[in-house]
């Protein structure tokens, strides 16, 4: 969020900076470990394409010229445009400005992969969410065997196919990943049964729960809608009463049923420190913008104008580097008292 | 009292297939059971009726009536049976639902409802009955393949269930990992009194566990009785029981301790003529200084090797020691950071996993794919290799249709139809079953007869003994040993089950053409 409320260059630079270095400080060997320099590099690449497409596709909007290409004009049917020719300062700038906030979501979602572990999430969530959080831990845990399938396939057919065999060599990756992956998923669920997920049946609390989710969510849905047509009152009602209603399932689903869990984690302050400074980031710039700070933004202008920083916003960010300052607790330590070993909430 | 009873149990796929037919067996508690026959011929499917997974989950024809500890399948689905039945995976990976050790393990606790106390108690306990307390916080796929399949039965024990069905649990594993889930799974028989149903190949390990053993045939029972019984007469007994039926000793011997005891007091065959060593001919493939990997330790090290036409060149050592990395950098996979090597011929690699070669909708057309993506006529080499992996009843069927063992030869004709002279093995007979084995075996003889070269990363030193003419041996990415396989083997702490009970025969197959040789003499020291 911190990223979309200060799309500046620097301040991203800033972003991917922070996640970096909080890869490095609590880098796991879980499956995702590696998420970080996979996700940062897709965000690279989904800048730098969409910076090429705009510099090769947009002109007449500064003096500068960097670089003459040769041109050419698409025919009408593809949209008459012209491709190449002068590759200008201003447009190279704002389609940099404009791509380089695609890079710190990508950085921020794929530290947060990277350095998790999925299972404490798991863990930690209220009771009411433990199934969903655990449909995503499982998918997590094909990711990685998913990756090896393709990278084998891919040398499989190298091998078989040699350089001749270019042609059509997606197809014959993408199939056996896709089979390989389809009986990985039969296996699992196979053996998910066999271990007896999904044996108790749901209690009348929970369904009755699910019935709030569910109007609760169509409330929220329709708080935007009402937004989109300019019905402040009605989306602030809708949407407050959707928030209570999810609030309220919650709750209710977390106390019903005599699901066991083993060894919960409940969240401890330094968690709450750790989440309340996440927050207070975002917020923060959120208060410079109302300040009327010129900075988060960065407008290239004609001739290119170098981003600047404010002091305001650089302290919001610092308050992403919360998890380096303070260790996250231990599993040990919090799981393995006594008293939390496990937990049982019986009606 | 009967843990498991199967009473005229018959089941046929959906698309029509029968893989069961008239099953009526009994397995006492606290026995372990071994379910054994070729590929396809019922094994998985008889395992997956002892938790329901067949008929719930695979749909299907059944009928007749399968009991564990007094529950029927057909009225119970697996997950109402996880309390007493605990069911492992050929594929540990596949079974894993949470990315940690213990948590995976305490996941059928949690959806049984197990109370607190209890269920911290049995993941203690499930962690020590298998030996893995210090990997509680490990990732599963951070796991070594023995590790990851013991880590997979602690996940089905912790409810400790009456009855533990493992299907295959040691085909993806190399010895010792096989050796490490074999002891734990003896353990839990002996000390918790687990009834277990095992589907196994391997049966140099796994053969002298169990009570019972039952031979299935296209879904039919075709023997059962004490292992003792049933163990000479299979084809796929360790070699020690089979040169104990050869040689008609009594008992037959299921392990080479029993072998060496009754060697000393019965007849022993005459040495058999010593065969010359055939000379390699030209050379196909050079390794000069071959260094492959960066940093300080390469996975190759500084290797020398010739190989020519006519070798079978078996490539033994532990996992890590550089036997894929060496046909892979044959296959023009890896770039020697150092050193030279060249190749001079074409050259077919057959992966270790034969899942990622398969894509098309038969398994002629997987063959014919190949040829069509080389730019080749098909002039008649489909079909040969098909009748040489024996696969031609299968030509019509889906390659993912097929069993372990049959997708193994199906990946070994892919690529072999393309006319390389040197296939490349990466674990050929990993989890396959002992036919198809020996179609796998006759076909690379062939080969190597029609000059050309094979060279396999193996861990089976019964294979290397009965097919390969020459052993390299590998240690931390450097040459230990390297020579003619009677050689090399013979000198090894791992040698053939027969070489350790009557040096200095290989195989079975030796003893048995020493045999119908010349006049028996004394037993060769």
């Amino acid at each position: 969020m911190a990223v979309q409320i200060a799309p500046s260059p620097l301040y991203v630079g800033l972003v991917v900076l922070i996640c970096f270095l909080l890869v490095e400080l609590h880098r796991t060997d879980r499956v995702l470990s590696r998420a970080f320099p996979v996700m940062l590099g897709l965000g690279v690449l989904f800048a730098g394409i969409r910076v090429g497409l705009t510099v090769l596709t947009t002109h007449g909007l500064g003096r500068t010229v960097l670089v003459t290409l040769p041109e050419a004009t698409l025919p009408r049917l593809l949209g008459g445009f012209t491709v190449g020719g002068p590759i200008e300062a201003t447009v190279l700038a704002q389609a940099v400005a404009d791509a380089v906030p695609v890079i710190g979501v990508m950085a921020a979602f794929g530290a947060f992969n990277s350095v998790v572990a999925h299972h404490e999430l798991l863990r930690s969530a209220p009771k009411a969410f433990h199934e969903p959080a655990l449909v995503v831990t499982v998918a997590i845990t094909l990711v990685p065997a998913t990756m090896r399938a393709f990278q084998d396939t891919r040398e499989a057919d190298q091998a078989r196919a040699g350089r001749a065999g270019r042609r059509g060599r997606i197809t014959r990756t993408l199939l056996p990943v896709l089979e390989t992956g389809m009986e990985r998923a039969v296996a699992l669920a196979e053996s998910m049964d066999s271990r007896g997920f999904a044996r108790r049946q749901a209690t009348t609390t929970e369904r009755v729960g699910s019935w709030f989710v569910l109007f609760g969510l169509s409330m929220v849905a329709g708080a935007f809608v009402a937004l989109v047509a300019r019905e402040q009152l009605l989306a602030v009602v809708l949407g407050a009463t959707g928030a209570l209603l999810v609030l309220v399932a919650v709750i209710v689903s977390s106390r019903a049923g005599d699901v066991t869990r083993y060894r919960p984690r409940p969240l401890t302050a330094r968690d709450l420190a750790v989440m309340a400074a996440a927050i207070g980031a975002p917020f923060g710039l959120a208060m410079a913008t109302a300040l009327g700070d010129t900075t988060l933004t960065w407008v290239p202008g004609s001739p290119v104008q170098a981003p600047s920083v404010g002091i305001g916003p650089l302290l919001a960010l610092a308050l992403l580097l919360a998890p380096a300052l303070v260790p996250p607790a231990s599993t040990v330590e919090t799981a393995r008292r006594p008293h939390d070993r496990a937990e049982v909430v019986s009606r | 009292m009967t843990a498991v009873t199967w009473s005229q149990v018959r089941f046929a796929h959906p698309d029509g297939r029968t893989a069961l037919e008239g099953i009526d067996l009994e397995v006492a508690e606290g026995d372990l059971v071994l379910v054994l026959g070729a590929s396809g011929s019922g094994k998985s499917t008889l395992c997956r009726t002892v938790n329901g997974l067949v008929p719930h989950t695979s749909g299907g024809r059944f009928g007749g009536v399968v009991t564990v500890m007094g529950r029927n399948t057909s009225t119970n689905r697996p997950r109402d049976l996880a309390d007493v039945v605990g069911f492992v995976h050929q594929d540990p990976e596949a079974q894993f639902v949470v990315d940690q050790v213990e948590a995976d393990i305490a996941f059928v606790l949690e959806n049984l409802g197990t109370a607190p106390d209890a269920m911290r108690r049995r993941v203690e306990e499930s962690l020590d009955a298998l030996g893995i307390a210090h990997l509680r916080d490990r990732s599963p796929s951070s796991l070594s393949g023995g590790e990851r399949q013991r880590a997979a039965i602690a996940g089905a024990l912790a409810a400790a269930p009456s009855v533990l069905v493992l299907d295959e649990p040691t085909s993806e594993l190399d010895p010792q990992g096989a050796d490490d889930v074999l002891a734990a799974v003896d353990r839990l028989r002996d000390d918790l009194g687990t009834t277990v149903v095992l589907a196994e190949h391997r049966l140099e390990r796994a053969g002298p566990l169990a009570d019972q053993a039952v031979v299935l045939e296209a879904g039919v029972i075709e023997s059962r009785g004490s292992v003792r019984e049933v163990l000479p007469a299979y084809v796929g007994a360790a070699p020690v029981t089979q040169l104990g039926h050869l040689l008609a000793w009594d008992p037959v011997p299921l392990t080479v301790r029993e072998a060496r005891r009754l060697a000393g007091t019965m007849p022993s065959p005459a040495l058999p003529p010593t065969a010359p060593v055939e000379a390699p001919g030209d050379t196909l493939a050079t390794a000069r200084n071959l260094t492959v990997g960066h940093g300080r330790t390469p996975v190759l090290d500084d290797i020398d090797l010739d190989l020519g036409r006519g070798e079978v060149v078996a490539l033994l050592g532990r996992n890590g020691s550089g036997k894929t990395t060496l046909l892979r950098a044959l296959a023009g996979m890896h770039t020697p950071s150092r050193g030279r090597l060249s190749v001079d011929a074409s050259v077919g690699y057959v992966p270790q996993n034969p899942n990622a070669l398969l894509f098309a909708p038969t398994v002629e057309d997987e063959l014919t794919e190949t040829l069509r993506l080389r730019g080749m006529p098909d002039g008649g080499q489909v079909e040969s290799w098909l009748q040489r992996l024996d696969l031609t009843a299968l030509r019509e069927r889906h390659p993912r249709s097929l069993s372990a063992g049959q997708r193994q030869r199906v990946a070994v004709a892919t690529v072999a139809v393309g006319g390389a002279q040197i296939l490349l093995l990466d674990e050929p007979t990993r989890g396959i079953d002992p036919p198809s084995a020996t179609a796998l075996e006759t076909a690379l003889r062939d080969h190597r007869q029609a000059g050309g070269l094979a060279v396999m990363a193996t861990h089976d030193v019964e294979l290397a003994a009965r097919v390969a003419t020459r052993v390299v041996v590998l240690g931390d990415g450097e040459i230990v040993a390297d020579g003619p396989a009677a050689d090399v083997l013979a000198g090894s702490l791992f040698a053939p089950q027969v070489l350790r009970v009557l040096p200095p025969f290989l195989t079975v197959d030796q003893v048995a053409a020493a045999r119908g040789g010349p006049a028996t003499g004394p037993r060769p020291r």
